[in-house]
């Protein structure tokens, strides 16, 4: 048949309107829509019998109880657990992230062994009995050697059966180098050392008290335990607890207070002085307490009304006198006046003599183990190991100094000084640090002058991190032996700093372990039989869990039930303390060497005509920065004015910008002794004049994109300034500059 | 305006208790299956269905201050019941108001993505999903069944979640059939807020706290009697189901727009 | 070679001019149809779009063609129903301009939607009281009628129409055309007006909310008032620049001045109403929920007081004046400004309704949002454009677009040539003007 034009466009167009008519093109339509509807590449996620198992977060030193959600075998919601002493049902940012941890692409997925150059992202997968032959290998060469000494470990906490097990195979092994990340726990311990005579930690009345006078904790940003604390707050608002903030920066704990108090930074411990001058000039102390319960009381009285009146606190600190006056009378005469310290989230100490000075107002008031008062708390006594087994080896490597100098003559009171670690391994004064082990912590981020501790693990020859995550300092270990996440395991989580609940937590296994990773409580028990003789008979568990159950005794059935195990609240025997200091009594100046609360200007780094500025850290709750970074949901919540796209901004207050040329949002340089970052730059009227502050918990160059990358770390551009008084790391900035780009 | 609504789902928000730390985002991201990108500092396509707004009085330094507002979905009733600026503008019918709770819903598989929801909102409570959602290898596992996750090309928000009130009312009427308690429907950002500054339940109930707290005239589009308490945007006619406590004039004044005249206080600005 | 298919009378370009013409549009038409395939691949993250600015530049584009498209209407209106019979010579292009104009803006929805495949629901899940489902429906039904207007116009060409049936077909259809005039008529009253409505429904946001009577906010009278005002100057003005292009006189003056003379006085009544609305709005409605004038027109120099002065002073009343005075209307000049600041009033109109609406903040703490289009949205405005100029062109080349162009042009043939012209293309023979 031949098709003419006329044949070839009748069918066309009849094929066309045919089509068009029949129910085809309708069905496509209808099938498209539908397909859209469940496209393939986006995720159904499969539904199942839901179920709770409650544990504990361990994630911050927060240790907030938690309740997961589960489908079948899926945990797909955190929340916070009732009933739980910390945090009862509420839950932070972070821990509500935790299963992007747990399921996240930064996780170790089994045991690692370096190939390429350290730091540069090589790694060997080998099995578990490799690793664990490997490091017994070494740690037996070294003991042979004799150099036991030489082999540390750093660990996120030092409480708790875990920490507990590594530093008693420390000990065992012989090296008495177990260092603990430093955090104002330090400072108060030592606080409590030194004036009650007791090895405690702070326990704060806070639910019973009525005037809290905060020297830049901020305890809503994460100072204490973070879900705590804002409970607290809320129960203070609800109260009519009146809070005072004093800070530079107007931080989201000022903005809350009732009032906010500027004050020249590093000057806390003056105004705190001058608080005293005040309360004791004009008798509004608690007499009976300072005459029955105090020692020295005079000798720092005549300290504090020489040197510290409010006219001459007033030029150090810039608040003007009649304030200071003000605030010493509504401290004094309130009921149940509490002071703190700790600037920011307490991550980092404070000079000895600064929590000194506020503890005194505390005890200027006699607000001391009382109701609505501060108490020293000590650790739930549950842990009961046999004595550790010592053989020569380990003897003489126990008389060993520690590497760090706590424990030394010149720093008695300091039971860990990792600030001082770096210096002392550069410096090689005492012996090299061979080997060393880090457990819950990320040193390479975490601790200031981020250089200066680079060099000094360059010079490790063997660095094991038992990080779940490929962090900054797994990045740069030799082998990684990557524990369970929180939510794969076993642990027992004793009560965070300042609970005043001797209770313990159980952190119990949500899901089956994901990957080829294992307990670190396991680890250290194989490595102490590897090792063999002593070691190994200080260990007599076969496993971490049986350990556990083992010391937690009739306590375990308990936890296991309710979650955790509750002693008594300090509070209930506190009449009953005493201070346990020479003189029975609470000590203003440390007998043996004088020692008084007082202002010592912490001498920051910088030269004043080159770095003009003052650049400080400031903590954001909003930006974990401790050993866990922000999982991507935490990225999500800082603010643009906080980080836009890899930017950091830095706050100045506008007189400050216009001085250095620089408007809002601009690109500038930010200099400090140590090295210099690009920042851009936020005018904020909330902080003073000649400050530069920079948020913690950026400019992370491990973990994954959702995270690496953006900001600068602030530790790389401040470091560590020794207290005299107790070898800490007391700084609180560094000076800076700012300039255009 | 009658009040002919079975429940009234509504929210109230302690300004002076919210510590601005955004757990309240968080536990809805979590719970709510939101996705995330590689880079979210552009809140303009950052999808948030409770989102902390940073409120400054624009005073300086030192008489400064900050306030956070969590804004999530206002579920808006309109000036007769159901007439919220975004229900009445869907054209295919993809987002609906519940009568019996008186929530917006937002139906995904039906909205093609034309976003007049979101251009009718004023709280900028509305997203779109520019991107597919991806979830790193592995991530989705934690992916909740009870919502499912948005496709491309479509507009989601704040459901007070609505699927928490389903789990509710199946295991009550498992219960033989009985009223759901307070406590029994919660949100997820009130159940996490570590201050307690949410408080959640049915406005029509007098014996719930949300009640109490803000004592709503239901007679005249829940204006609060509570001289403490405000809404967002009141004046709009929007009549918004989340109500917001201050002890502060500046941030309760903030909450709304008002003439030179009608004022002393100055307006706040954003970002200081 | 193609000169059987071109009208008789009328002489038109080499053909390989013409394809060169064709194929450097079709560049930029396919760079537009790469742009719409990323689009609808890979999704709207390709524009620069975001939460704040779900509407943007492309909503824009899609309601200023259709204010200007509605020359097409409202020439019908006048030359079918109110019997303007000089407006025959303009009406074949002035419904191929609205043909045009309606196939972009159902294109321009069609990408723009996150979800194209559903596209559909919103006729299958149609919300009554959402405005768009209005313009939704009024828009295809219109595009239909366009359809049915432009298809006689396509059935005149040489070829096709030696086709009984075609022809038979193009002759009832331009019987029935009144009926059609009529229903589009109607149609495009009332998707102008819910397109204005679009905006003025919001009562969420208060720049762009204006009270009306029943459910039609105020807008949706103006929008259908400034679209029938102003579409016929975008007729004029196209037909005035295909003039220009093609260097011929193709429409007489008399159907050009009467347009025009009808569209000044609309653009006049249509800006004092815009006046009286944007006073009423200023003075009541936005002070009723918190706003002064000066709010909306702040904060950056794009949204500054400026627009509002150009919206009405300088696009309104100005074009007004000259096409309502017959001084004016004479002036080529004269004439050429107003058609042109007629145009741009309009669109300024709507790009106020569309893009200012999402810029002005309402919640006190909340931010100015600015936005520029990625290349991927220009692209694709761009692309209508160039399909626009394409179908115009294809059009121009085959259709008797213009009944008078063979009068108006008489061909001079050249010696050479003179043998070449068939002996029914006598230059005195009149075309067939599409109505006949």
């Amino acid at each position: 048949m031949k098709i003419g034009r006329r044949e070839f466009l009748s069918f066309v167009i009849g094929g066309a309107a045919g089509t068009a008519l029949s129910p085809l093109p309708w069905k496509l339509m209808d099938d498209s829509s539908i397909w859209t509807q469940m496209w393939p590449w986006t995720p159904v996620p499969e539904n199942g019998e839901a179920s709770y198992v409650n544990s504990v977060c361990t994630l911050c030193p927060g240790r907030c109880g938690i309740t997961v959600r589960k489908i079948d075998d899926r945990a797909v919601k955190i929340e916070g657990m009732k009933k739980y002493p910390v945090n009862d049902g509420g839950l932070c940012l972070l821990g509500l992230s935790g299963l992007q941890l747990l399921y996240g692409p930064t996780r170790i997925k089994g045991p690692l062994k370096r190939s390429g150059k350290r730091g540069q992202g090589d790694w060997e997968r080998i099995s578990w009995k490799e690793a664990i032959s490997e490091i017994v290998e070494k740690l037996g060469e070294l003991r042979e050697k004799g150099r036991p000494q030489s082999v540390g470990a750093i660990s996120g906490s030092d409480r708790g059966t875990v920490p507990r097990l590594l530093e008693r195979l420390l000990t065992a092994y012989g090296s008495p180098n177990f260092f603990r990340m430093a955090s104002v726990r330090d400072s108060y311990e030592l606080t409590l050392d030194i004036m009650q005579g007791v090895q405690a930690l702070p326990g704060f009345d806070f639910e019973n008290a009525d005037f809290i006078l905060s020297f830049g904790s901020d305890i809503l940003e994460g100072w204490g335990s973070p879900v705590q604390m804002m409970r607290v707050n809320s129960a203070w608002k609800s109260a009519g607890v009146k809070v005072i903030q004093i800070e530079p920066r107007l931080s989201n704990t000022a903005a809350k207070s009732d009032k906010w108090i500027p004050i020249n930074p590093g000057t806390e411990a003056a105004l705190a002085m001058g608080l005293a001058h005040v309360i004791i000039k004009e008798l509004l102390y608690d007499n009976g307490f300072i005459s029955a319960d105090t020692s020295r009381f005079d000798d720092w009285k005549q300290l504090v009304i020489d040197e510290y009146s409010p006219d001459s606190v007033a030029a150090v600190t810039g608040i003007d006198a009649g304030t200071i006056v003000v605030l010493a009378r509504r401290f004094a005469n309130a009921s149940k006046p509490m002071a703190i310290c700790g600037r920011g989230d307490g991550t980092h100490p404070v000079s000895l003599t600064e929590c000194m000075a506020v503890h005194a107002l505390n005890a200027l008031t006699g607000n001391i183990n009382k109701k609505g008062g501060i108490f020293a708390v000590s650790d739930p006594d549950y842990i009961h190991w046999p004595e550790i087994e010592m053989d020569s080896t380990a003897a003489v490597g126990m008389q060993h100094d520690r590497l760090d100098g706590a424990g030394s003559r010149k720093y008695p009171h300091s039971r860990y000084l990792l600030n001082r670690l770096p210096e002392s391994i550069l410096s090689k004064a005492l012996y090299p640090l061979e080997a060393l082990f880090i457990a819950d912590a990320n040193p390479l981020y975490t601790l200031t002058d981020t250089q200066d501790t680079g060099k000094a693990f360059e010079k490790i020859p063997l660095v094991v991190s038992f990080s779940s995550f490929m962090d900054e300092t797994a990045r740069h270990a030799d082998l990684i032996l990557p524990n369970h996440v929180y939510l794969e395991r076993y642990e027992d989580v004793p009560m965070p700093f300042g609970m005043l609940q001797q209770a313990v937590g159980l952190a119990r296994p949500v899901v089956e372990p994901q990957l080829d990773t294992r307990h670190v409580g396991d680890v250290i028990i194989e490595t102490a039989k590897g090792l063999g003789g002593s070691v190994a008979t200080s260990f007599p568990w076969k496993t971490y869990y049986l350990c556990l159950k083992e010391t937690l005794g009739e306590k375990w059935q308990a936890m296991v039930v309710n979650g955790f195990w509750s002693g008594s609240k300090s509070i209930d025997q506190a009449l009953k303390t005493s201070f346990d200091t020479a003189s029975g009594k609470f000590e203003f100046v440390d007998p043996n060497t004088g020692l008084k609360p007082q202002f010592k200007p912490v001498q920051i780094k910088g030269d004043e005509r080159q770095f003009p500025l003052l650049l400080m850290p400031y903590d954001s709750i909003r930006l974990a920065h401790g050993y866990i970074g922000d999982p991507p949901f935490m990225v999500k919540t800082v603010e643009d004015i906080v980080l836009k796209h890899n930017d950091v901004f830095v706050e100045v207050n506008p007189k400050t910008a216009r001085a250095a040329g620089l408007n809002d949002g601009q690109r500038a340089l930010l200099g400090t002794p140590l090295g210099t970052a690009k920042v851009r730059v936020r005018l904020f009227e909330g902080i003073m004049p000649g400050i530069v502050a920079l948020p913690r918990g950026l400019g992370h160059t491990a973990y994954d994109d959702y995270l690496a990358g953006k900001g600068i770390n602030v530790n790389t551009l401040i470091g560590p300034v020794e207290d005299p008084d107790s070898g800490m790391n007391a700084a609180w900035g560094i000076r800076a500059k700012l300039s255009k780009i | 305006m009658k009040n002919n609504l079975n429940h009234r789902f509504g929210m109230v928000i302690d300004l002076d208790k919210c510590t601005g730390c955004g757990s309240c985002m968080v536990a809805c991201m979590a719970e709510n299956n939101v996705p995330f990108r590689k880079d979210e500092s552009d809140k303009l396509l950052s999808i948030t269905w409770m989102r902390v707004f940073r409120l400054n009085n624009g005073k300086p330094f030192p008489e400064t201050d900050i306030c956070y507002l969590p804004r999530p979905c206002m579920q808006c009733a309109g000036l007769h019941e159901g007439h919220s600026p975004c229900v009445s503008v869907c054209p295919a019918t993809a987002t609906d108001y519940g009568m019996e709770t008186g929530i917006v819903s937002q139906i995904y598989t039906r909205c093609f993505g034309c976003r007049y929801c979101m251009a009718s909102c004023p709280y900028h409570s509305r997203y779109f999903n520019w991107w597919d959602p991806i979830w790193p290898d592995g991530m989705e596992k934690y992916l909740s069944p009870n919502v499912s996750p948005r496709m491309r090309g479509v507009v989601e928000k704040c459901s007070f979640c609505y699927h928490r009130y389903q789990l509710a009312k199946d295991k009550a009427f498992m219960d033989g059939g009985r009223e759901l308690k307070e406590n029994e429907y919660q949100t997820a950002c009130t159940q996490a807020c570590p201050a307690n500054a949410i408080t959640f339940g049915d406005l029509n109930n007098p014996d719930h706290a949300v009640h109490r707290m803000v004592k709503p005239d239901l007679e005249h589009g829940g204006r609060p009697q509570n001289p403490h308490a405000f809404r967002l945007l009141e004046r709009l006619g929007t009549n918004p189901k989340v109500y917001y406590l201050s002890s502060r004039k500046w941030i309760r004044h903030a909450g709304d727009n008002y003439l030179k005249n009608e004022a002393k206080m100055k307006k706040p600005v954003h970002h200081g | 070679m193609d000169s059987a298919l071109i009208p008789k009378g009328v002489k038109r370009c080499p053909l390989w001019q013409f394809l060169l013409f064709i194929g450097a549009v079709g560049i930029v038409l396919l760079w537009g149809v790469y742009a719409m395939l990323l689009c609808w691949f890979k999704g709207l993250n390709q524009t620069n779009m975001n939460d704040y600015y779900g509407f943007a530049l492309w909503i824009w584009a899609d309601l200023a063609v259709i204010a200007v498209g509605g020359g097409a209407f409202f020439t019908g209106l006048l030359r079918y129903i109110f019997g303007k019979d000089e407006l025959k010579n303009i009406i074949n292009y002035a419904v191929l301009i609205g043909f045009i104009c309606y196939s972009s803006a159902l294109l321009i929805l069609a990408i723009d939607i996150g979800q194209p495949l559903r596209g559909w629901f919103i006729f299958w899940h149609a919300n009554v009281h959402s405005m768009l489902t209005e313009v939704a429906f009024c828009l295809s039904c219109y595009f239909g009628v366009l359809t049915i207007e432009y298809l006689p116009l396509v059935l005149e060409n040489r070829q096709i129409d030696k086709v009984p049936f075609f022809h038979h077909l193009g002759h009832n259809m331009h019987e029935i055309m009144a009926v059609f005039a009529a229903t589009g008529a109607f149609l495009s009253f009332f998707h102008q007006g819910s397109l204005g409505g679009v905006a003025g429904v919001l009562f969420g946001r208060p720049f762009a909310y204006r009270e009306g009577v029943f459910i039609w906010p105020w807008t949706f009278f103006l929008f259908t008032w400034s679209a029938a005002a102003c579409g016929p100057c975008f007729t004029i003005l196209v037909t005035k620049i295909t003039e220009k292009v093609t260097r011929k006189k193709l429409v007489k003056d008399n159907a050009i001045e009467l347009l025009a003379k009808i569209s000044g006085w609309m653009i006049l009544t249509y800006i004092i109403a815009k006046t009286v609305d944007t006073w009423y709005w200023a003075t009541v409605t936005a002070p009723s929920k918190g706003f002064t004038l000066m709010e909306f027109y702040s904060n950056n120099a794009l949204y500054g007081i400026w627009i509002l002065v150009a919206e009405i002073l300088i696009c309104g009343y100005i074009p007004a004046f000259i096409l309502i005075t017959k001084k004016g209307r004479k002036n080529p000049l004269g004439v050429w400004i107003a058609i042109i600041l007629a145009v741009i009033g309009v669109c300024l109109n709507r790009w106020v309704m569309v893009l200012q609406v999402m810029a002005v903040p309402v919640m006190t703490f909340d931010h100015w949002a600015l936005y520029y289009p990625s290349w991927q949205e220009v692209a694709t405005t761009i692309l209508p454009v160039a399909y626009g100029v394409i179908l115009i062109a294809i059009s121009y080349r085959y259709l008797p677009v213009f009944p008078n162009e063979a009068e108006m042009n008489p061909i001079e043939p050249l010696p050479e040539e003179a043998a070449a012209i068939e002996p029914s293309m006598a230059p005195e023979q009149e075309l067939t003007p599409a109505e006949a």
